[in-house]
């Protein structure tokens, strides 16, 4: 099964309860992909239990890269959620076990 | 005409490697190291500390990192900007020039900055008509939490930091600037720039260089997608950004220690160009608004990596600010069991928890029970549990109203030790911890102080 893990890097970190995902195209002429499989519906089907708000994905042409910011992300943020990983390190990791084969 | 200036990251957060910081100073050819040890949780942790005793309040690994990495700093000039004054900056200033008489440094300046401590402001503000809407919640007015603030703390920019460089600061100390302000404001220094006359493209390029080292070794191998690549991450090397500016606009090369382990290439500074950001096209700063949607990156090779094209836009009128409040606790515990059937016994013992849990007439406000090494990072994304595990770690954590709800928590996992199946076995609890919750918001430029002191050490 073809994951967004094989066509894709990605990062997480938290602001609050908000924890941001940067996914970047492996090479420039994945990038149409990552546009095409990574989008607020798809992140929150596959996200959810994680994300409970709202979700928004911005472009970054320059670099072949969109950033995911997900609001209500961490159970209440890195100082009150109960949660293992406090300041959302894994939800990228997470993103990326996306299976992609039918987004694009 | 075109100038140049080299500054290097020491640090990410409290309880960094010092190694990787005195190397810089060491073999880094640089001018200034910005260090930074704040989170968002740690002005909150600081602030009830120097509210115990006055001359607290700061971080501690401060004067340890100090006394390492004084001597190559005054030997190659190298000029130190650090955030670890915290909710205390001037009793930090205090004790860095208490280290450096010790040491010998006499006549080494000492600056402190000061103004972004807002507690005291925070109900003139509210009488005044701000209303502090929580930026998360879109809740408006403090009163559901106002008793219970313990800090409150405006991200300020660069302009403290400038004047005690101005004024011939060795060292400046900072409480909580924004991570960036601690390279832009060299920048400004060396480069003549002012708020007066902004050139707003270039205080951009400025907050862009700024956030890409600000986390130190996570843009020179750490946390990275290739981490594998990364040589020898125990002697990694921290960043250095060797700046121009010329008549066409600010450029940089991103680098590391000389001979130091870890890499620099296109991902590393990709994934951290967004790492902790939000809209890309306007990353706020109290010194601007950076643009990362123009910024490209070419690489040199050799761990270099030329950074062209970056662009912002004026500076906000308000400044974030982050307000911490008491907000209850959190009991945690920890118990692993064993085959056979360890995932019965598990799922008995979360049976057992929550029998105990209500018997003990608890009703926590959030309830989390995952497995290590199963699903405790990914949740429900996670796959599903093996079938036949040798053994299963179950991690119990739960926020609760009172301390003594978290204790229950706390101690009724542990009874799994003794009332569990065969073979269970457990790790050292923690004792229950408060929670801090925060509030982040806006508050008006105007309304805070910004302020410096340079003093001689004698």
């Amino acid at each position: 099964m073809e994951l967004l893990a094989d066509i894709a890097y990605g990062r997480s970190g938290d602001k609050g309860d908000v924890c941001n995902i940067g996914i970047m195209a492996k090479r420039p002429d994945l990038y149409p992909r990552v546009l095409q499989c990574v989008t607020p519906d798809s992140v929150r089907r596959h996200l959810a239990g994680l994300v409970t708000g709202d979700i928004t994905v911005y472009r970054l042409d320059n670099i072949e890269a969109v950033n995911v910011v997900m609001r209500g992300a961490l159970g209440g943020g890195a100082t009150r959620t109960t949660r293992f990983d406090q300041t959302g390190k894994a939800m990228g990791t997470a993103l990326l076990r996306m299976p992609i084969g039918e987004l694009s | 005409m075109t100038r140049r200036v080299r500054i290097g990251s020491g640090s990410a957060y409290w309880g960094d490697m010092f190694e990787p910081a005195v190397a810089l100073a060491e073999r880094g050819d640089v001018s200034y190291i910005g260090f930074d040890f704040l989170a968002e949780l740690t002005m909150s942790i600081f602030q009830r500390a120097k509210a115990k005793d006055p001359e607290k309040g700061y971080i501690p690994d401060l004067l340890t990192l100090l006394r390492l990495i004084l001597p190559a700093a005054r030997e190659h000039g190298v000029k130190l900007i650090l955030n670890g004054g915290a909710a205390n900056p001037a009793a930090a200033g205090r004790a860095v020039a208490a280290l450096a008489a010790e040491l010998g440094y006499k006549g080494l300046r000492v600056g402190t900055v000061s103004g972004d401590d807002i507690l005291g402001q925070l109900d003139d503000l509210a009488t005044s008509g701000w209303v502090f809407e929580n930026l998360d919640t879109g809740e408006r007015g403090l009163d559901s939490v106002r008793g219970d603030v313990v800090a409150a703390h405006a991200y300020i920019g660069s302009e403290g930091i400038v004047g005690a460089l101005a004024d011939g600061a060795d060292i400046v100390i900072t409480g909580r600037v924004a991570d960036s302000a601690l390279y832009v404001a060299p920048l400004m220094h060396e480069f003549g720039w002012t708020f007066e006359d902004p050139d707003w493209d270039r205080i951009g390029a400025a907050i862009t260089l700024g956030h890409l080292v600000e986390c130190a070794e996570c843009v020179t191998g750490g946390m990275s997608n290739v981490w594998d690549l990364a040589r020898c991450p125990w002697d990694i090397g921290f960043p250095i950004l060797d700046v121009t500016d010329a008549s066409d606009g600010v450029s940089a090369v991103l680098e590391k220690t000389p001979g130091s382990g870890g890499i620099v290439n296109q991902w590393t500074v990709k994934e951290h160009l967004l790492y902790e950001t939000h809209d890309p096209a306007s990353y706020l700063m109290p010194d601007g608004i950076g643009d990362f949607t123009t910024l490209q990156i070419e690489e040199l090779g050799d761990d270099r990596v030329r950074l062209t094209g970056m662009s912002g836009r004026a500076r906000p009128e308000t400044l974030k600010a982050q307000i911490g409040y008491r907000d209850g606790w959190i009991g945690e515990g920890q118990v692993v069991f064993s085959w056979p059937d360890a995932p019965g016994k598990a799922r008995r013992g979360m049976e057992f928890l929550q029998h105990r849990f209500a018997q003990a007439g608890i009703d926590p406000l959030a309830l989390e029970m995952r497995f290590l090494g199963v699903d405790a990072l990914h949740g429900d994304v996670a796959p599903p549990m093996p079938t036949d595990p040798d053994e299963l770690c179950l991690r119990v954590a739960a926020r609760t109203r009172t301390r003594e709800e978290a204790d229950v928590v706390r101690r009724e996992v542990t009874h799994l030790w003794t009332v569990g199946g065969l073979g269970t076995a457990f790790g050292t609890p923690s004792p229950p911890r408060p929670v801090i919750g925060l509030w982040p918001t806006l508050v008006p430029r105007a309304a805070v102080n910004v302020s410096w002191n340079v003093e001689e050490v004698r």
